[in-house]
């Protein structure tokens, strides 16, 4: 029986089993609230609308979206969806995260003095 | 690698007195916050956004908190006249008072009444009206209340506190992107002599989703 994978997309969650009810409420993480705000101004730019960010969290699948969380999902989908349209490329993020990481192991803390020139 | 904008410092020290401070991070990023700094340096260094759009977006999220729709309900229940055209232009009702919308999102605010009682879900994802409550609770984006609530809202709403008559229809308003409802809630009993600023501190914001009622405080004869 496999008819339950494919009349339903992993998000459409209305009337499906589940877990008992928790009311769960947290204040966001400074980063969460961040990428928040990049969502709304990626929207604004007409780069990601809310759609297509719905459709990209879709499409990560029941297992990817059962275990991050909201936040984390969101910006995965950023990421796929910059490299979908050619505005980012995988290997970017992939250096650039490596750079970012660096700024906090102790070797590296002394190169992202300029890091925060906002 | 200028216009960075928001890349937390390495040491916690905050350079920029008075620049979003609460939003710097001083722990050692995780992962998804690693890319969370790269995707957004990178938008910002190759022209695609600036960085003082986001700390600008920052500023209007935390701008828009439930006072907001407190304020509207609060209004509706003074002001029979206005609350027909809230009720039938909710956007263009929030707009006149100054609540800035962020897309081409419509505002729906449902009436309950001794009758009917209104209940907020987002099944697909989060939907939320955002631009009169701000952003929704955690528990709003989890499975089970979005599962719930559109098969058995009221077993739903009784784990809030809230138990109903049985001949008080519920109606469920599965909101989009393009449809953010707002519940108008009842006016509680023995508010007749509150002024509109009184009323509005009522008005939570779990009422205006739909899952309790407004209720007078604690120890208030009703």
């Amino acid at each position: 029986m496999s008819e339950h994978l494919i009349t339903r997309l992993p998000n459409d969650l209305g009337g499906q089993p589940s877990p008992p009810f928790e009311r769960i409420d947290h204040e966001l993480a400074p980063w969460e609230k961040r990428c928040h705000a990049l969502a709304d101004v990626l929207d604004f730019h007409k780069i990601i609308n809310t759609e297509e960010k719905r459709r990209g969290v879709e499409a990560l699948g029941s297992e990817i979206i059962g275990q991050l969380s909201y936040y984390e999902r969101w910006i995965v989908v950023f990421a796929n969806i910059l490299f979908q349209k050619g505005i980012l490329t995988p290997e970017d993020l992939a250096l650039r995260m490596q750079e970012v990481e660096r700024r906090w192991t102790p070797d590296g803390a002394d190169d992202a003095g300029g890091a925060s020139n906002g | 690698m200028s216009g960075a904008g928001h890349t937390p410092h390495p040491h916690g020290a905050h350079d920029h007195a008075g620049d979003h401070a609460a939003v710097e991070d001083v722990a050692r990023p995780g992962y998804y916050e690693i890319m969370e700094i790269a995707v957004r340096e990178l938008l910002v260094e190759r022209g695609h956004i600036q960085g003082a759009e986001i700390h600008r977006q920052i500023d209007l999220l935390d701008s828009r908190t439930p006072a907001l729709g407190a304020a509207i309900v609060a209004r509706a229940w003074m002001d029979p006249a206005f609350k027909a055209r809230l009720l039938a232009d909710g956007r263009g009702v929030a707009e006149e008072l100054g609540v800035s919308f962020y897309d081409d999102t419509g505002l729906i605010v449902l009436e309950n009444t001794a009758e009917v009682h209104n209940l907020v879900v987002c099944t697909l994802c989060s939907c939320y009206p955002r631009p009169v409550l701000g952003l929704p609770p955690e528990w709003y984006k989890l499975k089970p209340y979005r599962a719930r609530a559109v098969s058995e809202p009221r077993a739903l709403l009784a784990e809030f506190g809230t138990v109903l008559p049985d001949d008080v229809e519920i109606r469920v308003s599965d909101s989009t992107s393009m449809a953010r409802y707002l519940v108008l809630p009842r006016r509680p009993e023995g508010t007749e002599d509150f002024t509109e600023t009184q009323l509005a501190a009522l008005v939570t914001r779990d009422a205006m989703i739909g899952v309790v009622p407004v209720e007078l405080p604690e120890g208030r004869p009703a």
